[in-house]
């Protein structure tokens, strides 16, 4: 039921996830931080089953940071990515965790990478997608507004279109959006409306 | 719709012999069931400058796969100190596979590549690693039966580097038409002795 | 013995033939009778299979200022395997009248064959040309009869009638719906998201066409199983007016990216 969406830009990575959580048919909490900020330069949203998204994202941002720990180095996008799709690769054939993510990350030599990820442990590079059933509704308006090298504002304005869009045709009402940009300055949330 | 895992993300591979040279051929879509989510995907890899290995299937044991093969290559590089041949790369996937028989990799992998010889080497395989070798193509994916009948119709004997591109080409569009599943875009390897030459097809995006 | 219909609830003609009701219609115009018990005790999932060929579809209309667009793909799936690329999925009903396809062929085909003769019949008994709210009911009426035996077909009935232009939607579970703007199929999500966003009241009939267009061709991009050609009607005071039949795969794609691609040059050299 989450909605999950993430673009990138010029030199940003924008990432937007709904911010409820639903136990059957009852909304517990509509604020709930959906988007986690990895390392400075990386932001990890998910969707999936509740209680294992959180402990596997915390998983993979702890192990990340005993990794810096020990060997002074922070990771780039595309090696996390990797990880992130070893571990839920390892984990399908054990103890499946019910987690989609879309990760997106800001690195000084290549600049800004999303990478789409779901609980089989696939791992696509893409620049812009939706998960869960938000992406039956908002991929054809992405790929009717998308550009290349957008600037934030732009990207902004295509992400609160795809919300309007959503909340017009989609069922269940996702009324509150958390925003997300990562760039060259690190990570910072974005409020609007 | 779907209801095989092999399904799941869709794709299709297509490896055919010609004189001296062989080529592979694979669609470019991602999908997760009837979605499509990316269209420029890589399912073959270089293995070496002869050596080629096409993957199907679920694309998170595509990835797996591909990962561990690569490890394999690596430590065989070191204690052999040469590249590996045609049929003992087949071996390798084979034995790879079947070593999961119990919970198994859903991957269908095609070995296309040159013999020491330079003469052609096709290899195709089920998800437990049951071999099958042909003198003139082989195929896998969610349009394996399509991609015969094209196949059949278009291959003969001998086809030089140019007229196998031509002949690869039109067999894997033609098929790929014909499948929900695949297509959005195609790639095209010829491995002749000189290396390996890519090519992108344009191709129907639908 | 234990009798199937105990767990199954059947069509009310489980007794005997004797005392099945046919509807007196129904004699005339050889519409299929309802199954009798005994289909479904000879092969227990028999209505199931009628459903097998499913069509993975998009279509979609819309009322604007001008009347009404129509845009449909045209592919026909079995499975995962694309039995035909070249379906026309616009039903002509009549002159007056459109209907458009989604879910089983042979349903849409002859459901919607069968309501251009009633409305024909309407005609000749009323002098006049029957409504789009009366047509759209008496296909409505007519499929949920056969509720819950297999039908399958989510289907919009439009045409300008002596009120305007109209839009109903039917589907074979009975619902029947009068709206500005529709979209059926698997790949209906996908349209609806370029549709909704590029909707305006006020349009020209070429703006109103392409918007349909386009909604299509994104819809047949995402969507594994719709593909093919678009085909684009118009529904003025005048009749309905068949716009335009492209490919959607490749012309329109590749047309489209190069479009796109100048269109961000030119953005570029602004800035």
């Amino acid at each position: 039921m989450d909605s999950v969406i993430a673009l990138v830009g010029k030199d940003f990575v924008l990432s937007a996830a709904d911010t409820a959580n639903a136990r059957s048919v009852i909304v517990m909490k509509d604020d709930v931080d959906k988007i986690l900020e990895l390392d400075s330069h990386k932001t990890l949203a998910m969707g999936g089953e509740p209680g294992d998204f959180v402990q596997f994202t915390e998983y993979i941002q702890k192990n990340l940071h005993l990794y810096e720990f020990q060997t002074g180095l922070q990771l780039s996008t595309h090696a996390v990515a990797n990880f992130i799709r070893g571990e839920l690769a390892r984990l399908i054939r054990e103890a499946p965790v019910l987690t989609n993510l879309l990760l997106g990350g800001y690195d000084s030599v290549s600049g800004p990478s999303l990478y789409y990820i779901d609980y089989l442990g696939t791992l696509e590079k893409l620049d812009y997608t939706a998960q869960g059933y938000a992406s039956f509704f908002i991929l054809g308006t992405l790929d009717r507004y998308y550009q290349k090298d957008i600037t934030l504002d732009e990207g902004i304005e295509l992400m609160k279109r795809c919300i309007h869009q959503l909340s017009k045709r989609f069922v269940i009402n996702q009324k509150n959006f958390i925003f997300k940009v990562v760039d060259k300055d690190g990570v910072r949330q974005i409020n609007f409306e | 719709m779907g209801d095989s895992i092999l399904t799941y993300n869709g794709g299709c591979v297509l490896a055919m012999a010609g004189k001296n040279c062989v080529a592979i051929a694979a669609d470019r879509r991602f999908g997760v069931q009837q979605t499509t989510i990316g269209t420029d995907t890589t399912r073959i890899f270089k293995i070496n400058d002869r050596l080629m290995l096409g993957l199907t299937g679920l694309r998170t044991d595509v990835i797996t796969l591909y990962h561990r093969f690569v490890q394999r290559l690596n430590l065989y590089r070191l204690r052999e100190e040469r590249e590996i041949k045609p049929a003992s790369f087949s071996n390798m996937v084979a034995s790879t596979l079947y070593s999961r028989r119990f919970a198994p990799y859903f991957v269908e992998p095609v070995v296309a590549g040159l013999t020491e010889k330079g003469e052609p080497y096709l290899c195709a395989q089920d998800l437990l690693g049951a071999p099958l070798f042909a003198q003139d193509f082989v195929v896998s994916g969610t349009c394996a039966e399509s991609l015969y009948g094209t196949s059949e119709t278009f291959w003969k004997p001998d086809l030089s580097p140019a007229e196998l591109f031509e002949v690869t080409s039109q067999s894997l569009l033609a098929a790929v038409d014909r499948d929900c599943l695949s297509g959005w875009g195609a790639v095209v390897h010829i491995i002749t002795l000189d290396g390996i030459e890519t090519k992108f097809l344009k191709a129907r995006m639908d | 013995m234990i009798k199937l219909d105990v767990f199954q609830p059947t069509f009310g003609l489980d007794k005997e033939e004797e005392n099945v009701v046919v509807p007196k219609e129904e004699l005339y115009c050889s519409t299929p009778l309802a199954p009798s018990l005994r289909w479904n005790v000879l092969s227990n999932n028999a209505p199931k299979d009628l459903t097998k060929f499913h069509h993975g579809t998009t279509t979609l209309s819309f009322v604007f200022s001008e009347g009404i667009v129509a845009a449909v793909d045209s592919r026909a799936s079995m499975g995962q395997y694309i039995g035909s690329g070249s379906v026309k999925k616009v039903i002509e009903i009549n002159k007056y009248l459109l209907g458009t396809m989604a879910g089983g062929a042979a349903d849409c085909t002859f459901w919607e064959r069968y309501l251009g003769m009633r409305c024909r019949l309407f005609e000749l008994k009323n002098k006049e040309r029957i409504s789009v709210a009366a047509a759209s009911k008496i296909l409505c009426n007519t499929v949920y009869q056969y509720k819950g035996m297999g039908l399958s077909m989510g289907t919009m009935i439009m045409g300008w009638d002596k009120k305007g232009p109209h839009i109903y939607y039917v589907d074979s579970e009975g619902t029947r719906l009068k709206g500005q703007k529709f979209s059926v199929g698997s790949g209906s999500t996908h349209a609806l998201g370029v549709l909704d966003q590029g909707y305006q009241w006020n349009m020209s009939v070429e703006e109103a066409c392409e918007l349909g267009r386009r909604s299509i061709y994104h819809a047949t991009h995402r969507d594994a199983f719709s593909g093919g050609y678009i085909n684009v009607y118009y529904i003025g005071p005048d009749g309905w007016k068949f716009i335009s039949h492209e490919d959607s795969g490749f012309d329109k794609h590749y047309q489209y990216a190069t479009e796109k691609a100048t269109q961000q040059q030119q953005q570029m050299s602004i800035s």
